[in-house]
């Protein structure tokens, strides 16, 4: 068996963990680093056959005048009527194969796969199986359950994996290393959402009226300024928003901003959706959004000389760039964003367009207020924003920040040489300030959605004595969970909500919990002097008088300071409940890969699947772990043996 | 990882079966299972009650929605369930159809619905001749159907309870064979099962389950018929003996499930809630209200309520003194309202045993008499058999269902049988795991559908296609 005598090595072992947005995926396991290659789940149909194709290609009517040549990416075909051009940015008319957490079509680009979701079905794991044995030549697959993957990144022996994703969000339960309970809202659950592009749409509901593309709602969500703001039970939405009065005065140096004071408030209480129009009239009014000044740099035809020029430009530009936002963004009296009714939002945008280089573009990089239609770049890429002469003059906001522009302009055919048409992208920066809306966009149902998921599903494992743990060992991966404060609002949710506190009723009874046979044991008691395993059915133990109660003398004690004794019962105190929960923690996370710790574990099953590479691949096994081993993951000569139908037994999935 | 496997899950390989793709239903009035022949749990398990949510836009006026996850407070919504609450049976077919799909089509796809090359009509070559005979139009028409139909290649095992009417057993197989393209069916009683999960073909089976309490004899694999006695007494008689309790006691504490709170405070025992309400602004169906009450009362039931374990009842003199100093357990309510809970845990479960200590009930009908306690059910079932089977009947009594989940429910079956049989040799077999006693009947069927030699039992789509539905009423027995 390839399995057990040749172990690979671990440089060998290619770990892929496909999400519905992005695979990441690495060769060799021997270091436990960060992904280092981050690709989109999707693929393209090629037009004329029923192949897919990694890229978006498009086909495009040849211009017959002789002075138009190839695109460098294309293939020329029929005599160059078409030309097929590459464009690695687009993703029109692309096919996500995984919907939801779900596999819905079943072609993939991905030689192996290593982390399978729990949305996939038995029929799906073993299409997936017989694919990789048949297209590749890998000698073995393991196929990892992705709640198993994330426990294997964090090493701890019970947890309550979340996982939020991009269109779905799953919580799995692990006791003891086995799956105990899982729910999940994807695919399945048809209107019910909660992974984050919900978040996306939300956001892009509440900001479209002010010229939001959904492109920019994502970055802004990905940007520090979205924010789910703490739980506050008694507050409307259960959140505060920043009162008006606090960040009108932060902002009083401007003089701009001074009149808002006066303006009928939008304070935290006031409706939700007053607010909302408030801030839509006042922004109309003085037209403090969309203000963006865009300019282009560079010229097709000087480009390849000026590359290098430009480079060293840009790095300048950025640094500037980056100093003026810093400043600006510490200027108004260094108010964290929780904190500020309004903040600015840099965006960054990719801008593809064919270009016929005989043009007038020459204008180079006016400092501010550039006027739209300088050059077809500058109306192309200014289009999605309604205003763009209103910059310095109009707009209250600070006015360093303002005027901010093309960074980046990547010809996409570097080697086009007096070529007419060309493909370029740009990334171009605007800055736009955006009020409550990155508060508001994350609703309670949201919230409650997801906490109500976490309880279902923690509460949902039969035996009663297994939840303590999985509560007190939630862990959040997925980086839909990467939304500032989401997880300290989804837990402060789930306390306010479900947890069960210490009652009084124990405090002067015994403590003692119940020595008929009770789910409730969780290994450490409080100590027995009765255990009654020797009594009779039915006759129970009675408390005996030299038999002090143990809280009761801490009661009586604490007040003197006697160390250890008070503490330590009051927190184990209520085990006489067996109810659950009685608190709700996080996981502690490892803190001994420093990549990780500084980039977050939101993607700790990819750790994990690292780990489990390791394990399943390299590592020998003792001779009690051999057939663990052996059924972790699928060799080729059992596949051959045995067909796809192994994958059911060989692989880590419950 | 390479789980340990428990008795309960064989591996479906080593019978040879290995082209078993079985899939498994079991259906109760609380709770629906599904998933493959083979595993040890089912991997889908929903409730049986679904959501109702008025739409104008659907034919009906109202659109269906399955699973725990849709089962939230929402304006316009209806809890329903589709088996009966007194026979446990299937009551509304044209929903029990579409959670049925739900659960096997999507949720478990055994195959993926991708039309074969073969099958989608592109490659059929054009002969120019244009004549095909009738009878091969028919022929590949029909394969052509069977093809497209969603199970065409998983063989299905459904439960039942033993007193399951033909008419339903008929509608079982018709919607297997015709709506899904089954290609192989098998009705099994939920006693047999269980049974087989147990290990046993013969076992006197006591079923304690959500909304029924049943005892069954089952001799060789089969039931026997005059045997079954069922009562009401279950989990969710014990419920509305808890509300009877709740309502009675003093102050009158209010169940008030968690979708009407916002967020709790901790008070003293015994102290009024102080939590802070959720406001809805909308009219709430008082089914919801029903459902979430019945959840918070199964938390309750879970953790807090016992049974007296005997010997002898409950009401005996001084049973009640020595609970009384016993630590109590304590319950909070989601409102944060909380208290200890000490001799009324033990009464509200004893109207099982003994009918003249059940608590006042809401109805004449959820009164329970002397006959539907677990004591005279099992007697009852065991004086309807021949008596040499009686003594091999209980050395073999298999326990199972949620509500026998219940701490001391075991203890005390034993004690009030060996009052009754006394000299006689009684056993009891009562999984431990919560899951296989909560599965129990579903694990047998998974055990039965994944045996090599069950391939000769199930009835062919062939035989059915032959003899119509009534083939059930002769092969399932």
């Amino acid at each position: 068996m390839s399995g057990q005598q040749g172990k690979w090595k671990e440089e060998q072992v290619l770990v892929i963990c496909p999400g519905s947005q992005t695979t990441l995926a690495q060769l060799g396991c021997n270091e436990l680093t960060l992904p280092s290659h981050r690709l989109p789940t999707r693929m393209f149909k090629d037009p004329d056959t029923d192949d897919y194709l990694p890229y978006h290609t498009y086909k495009r009517k040849k211009a017959t005048a002789a002075a138009n040549g190839g695109g460098d990416a294309a293939k020329p075909e029929d005599d160059d009527e078409f030309e097929y051009v590459e464009d690695r940015d687009s993703s029109e008319g692309a096919i996500y194969p995984i919907q939801r957490g779900r596999i819905v079509n079943i072609y993939h680009n991905t030689p192996i796969v290593l982390m399978a979701s729990p949305q996939w079905t038995r029929g799906d794991n073993e299409i997936i199986a017989r694919f990789i044995f048949e297209k590749t030549k890998t000698p073995a697959l393991c196929l990892m359950h992705s709640a198993y993957a994330a426990q294997y990144g964090l090493k701890w022996l019970n947890m309550t994996v979340v996982d939020i994703g991009y269109e779905k969000m799953d919580v799995s339960c692990i006791w003891d290393s086995n799956l105990v309970a899982h729910k999940s809202l994807d695919y399945f659950t048809p209107g019910l959402e909660a992974g984050s592009n919900v978040l996306t749409k939300k956001l892009h509901g509440l900001l479209k009226d002010k010229g939001f593309t959904l492109d920019m709602c994502e970055q802004l969500k990905k940007s520090p300024l979205a924010e789910v703001l703490p739980y506050v039970a008694t507050a409307k939405n259960c959140m505060e928003l920043p009162d008006e009065d606090v960040a009108a005065e932060a902002s009083a140096q401007f003089a701009v901003e001074a009149p808002r004071i006066n303006e009928p408030t939008i304070a935290a209480s006031s409706n939700a959706v007053d607010a909302e129009n408030g801030i839509d009239d006042k922004v109309a009014d003085e037209g403090v959004l969309d203000v963006a000044n865009i300019v282009t740099s560079g010229n097709t035809r000087e480009f390849l000389a000026k590359k290098e020029k430009e480079k060293a430009e840009r790095a300048k530009a950025k640094h500037r760039k980056a100093q003026e936002a810093e400043a600006a963004a510490n200027r108004p009296a260094r108010l964290p964003n929780a904190k500020r009714k309004t903040n600015l939002f840099h965006y960054e945008e990719t801008v593809h367009e064919d270009v016929q280089v005989p043009l007038s573009n020459g204008a180079p990089k006016p400092e501010s207020a550039a006027p739209p239609a300088t050059n077809g770049d500058g109306a192309a890429a200014a289009e999605p924003m309604p205003k763009v002469e209103g910059d310095a003059a109009a707009a209250p906001a600070p006015p360093a920040p303002t005027a901010e522009t093309v960074t980046d302009v990547l010809p996409f055919a570097p080697e086009a040489t007096s070529s007419v048409t060309e493909r370029r992208t740009k990334r171009i920066r605007k800055d736009i300030e955006v009020g409550l809306e990155r508060f508001l966009f994350v609703e309670r149902e949201y919230i409650d959605q997801v906490a109500r998921l976490i309880y279902n599903t923690i509460q949902s494992i039969p035996e009663l004595s297994k939840r303590p743990d999985c509560w007190n060992n939630i862990v959040f991966v997925g980086n839909g969970s990467r939304l500032r404060g989401l997880k300290e609002n989804v837990l402060q949710t789930l306390i306010s909500h479900y947890l069960i506190s210490p009652s009084t009723a124990t405090m002067f009874t015994s403590e003692l919990p119940s020595n008929m046979a009770t789910p409730t044991g969780t290994g450490s008691q409080t100590p027995t002097g009765s255990t009654s395993g020797s009594l009779p059915l039915g006759q129970m133990p009675l408390p005996t008088t030299s038999s002090v109660n143990p809280l009761l003398q801490a009661a009586t004690t604490a007040s003197l300071g006697v160390p250890g004794t008070a503490t330590a019962d009051a927190h184990a105190s209520h085990q006489s409940h067996a109810q659950t929960p009685t608190s709700i923690k996080l996981a502690q996370l490892p803190n001994y890969l420093q990549d990780w710790s500084k980039a977050g574990y939101e993607e700790a099953h990819f750790l994990g699947a690292l780990v489990a590479g390791r394990l399943v691949y390299c590592v020998h096994p003792g001779n009690d772990m051999q057939d663990a081993q052996r059924l972790s993951s699928l060799s080729r000569v059992d596949y051959n043996e045995h067909g796809p139908k192994a994958i059911r037994k060989h692989c880590l999935m419950p | 990882m390479a789980q340990p496997l428990t008795t309960a899950s064989v591996p479906t390989d080593i019978y040879g079966g290995d082209e078993v793709s079985a899939l498994v239903l079991d259906a109760g009035y609380c709770s629906t299972r599904a998933g493959f022949a083979g595993e040890d749990v089912p991997k889908s398990v929903l409730p049986s009650f679904y959501g109702s949510i008025k739409d104008t836009n659907a034919a009906s006026g109202s659109r269906n929605v399955f699973g725990e996850d849709y089962l939230f407070a929402r304006p316009d919504f209806e809890i329903k369930n589709y088996m009966s609450r007194t026979e446990s049976v299937v009551e509304d077919w044209d929903t029990a159809v579409q959670v049925w799909e739900s659960m096997l089509l999507d949720r478990l796809q055994p195959e993926r619905r991708q039309t074969q090359p073969s099958k989608n009509g592109l490659n059929d070559g054009a002969d120019g001749e244009g004549d095909v005979s009738m009878e091969d139009a028919a022929i590949s028409a029909e394969n052509a159907e069977n093809a497209e139909k969603p199970l065409a290649e998983s063989p299905l095992l459904m439960t039942e309870a033993p007193w399951n009417q033909g008419k339903a057993r008929e509608k079982a197989i018709e919607i297997a064979m015709e709506n899904w393209g089954c290609p192989a069916f098998w009705l099994s009683r939920t006693p047999v099962c269980a049974a087989f999960a147990a290990g046993k073909a013969s076992a006197l089976v006591v079923d304690v389950g959500g909304a029924n309490t049943s005892v069954t004899a089952v001799h060789d694999g089969m039931i026997l018929k005059r045997s079954i006695q069922k009562s009401h007494v279950g989990g969710i008689w014990l419920s509305n003996q808890i509300r009877s309790m709740f309502d009675s006691s003093d102050p009158k504490i209010e169940v008030r499930p968690s979708y009407m709170i916002e967020s709790k405070v901790p008070v003293d025992a015994g102290a009024p809630s102080q939590a802070v309400l959720r406001k809805l602004n909308y009219e709430l169906h008082p089914s919801y209200r029903a459902y979430e009450d019945e959840r918070l009362l199964t938390e309750y039931k879970e953790s807090v309520v016992e049974v007296w374990r005997g010997p002898g009842r409950y009401s005996n003199p001084g049973n009640e003194d020595l609970v009384k100093t016993q630590p109590g357990r304590i319950f909070e309510m989601p409102d944060g309202s909380n208290q200890m809970w000490r001799e009324q845990r033990f009464r509200v479960s004893e109207g099982m045993w003994d009918e003249t200590a059940q608590l006042p009930t809401a109805s004449e009908e959820e009164r329970i008499t002397k006959a539907q306690t677990v004591p005279e059910l099992i007697r009852a079932c065991l004086n309807a058999v021949d008596v040499d089977l009686r003594p091999n009947l209980l050395g073999n009594i298999v326990v199972t269902g949620g509500t026998s989940l219940l701490n001391g429910f075991n203890d005390r079956l034993n004690n009030e049988l060996m009052a009754m049989y006394p000299g006689m040799r009684v056993k009891l077999h009562a999984a431990g795991l919560t899951t296989e006693r909560r599965f129990g009947a579903w694990i047998g069927g998974s055990i039965l559908a994944s045996l090599g030699t069950f391939h000769q039992m199930w009835i062919s789509k062939k035989e059915y296609d032959e003899n119509g539905a009534g083939i059930v009423e002769k092969r399932c027995k």
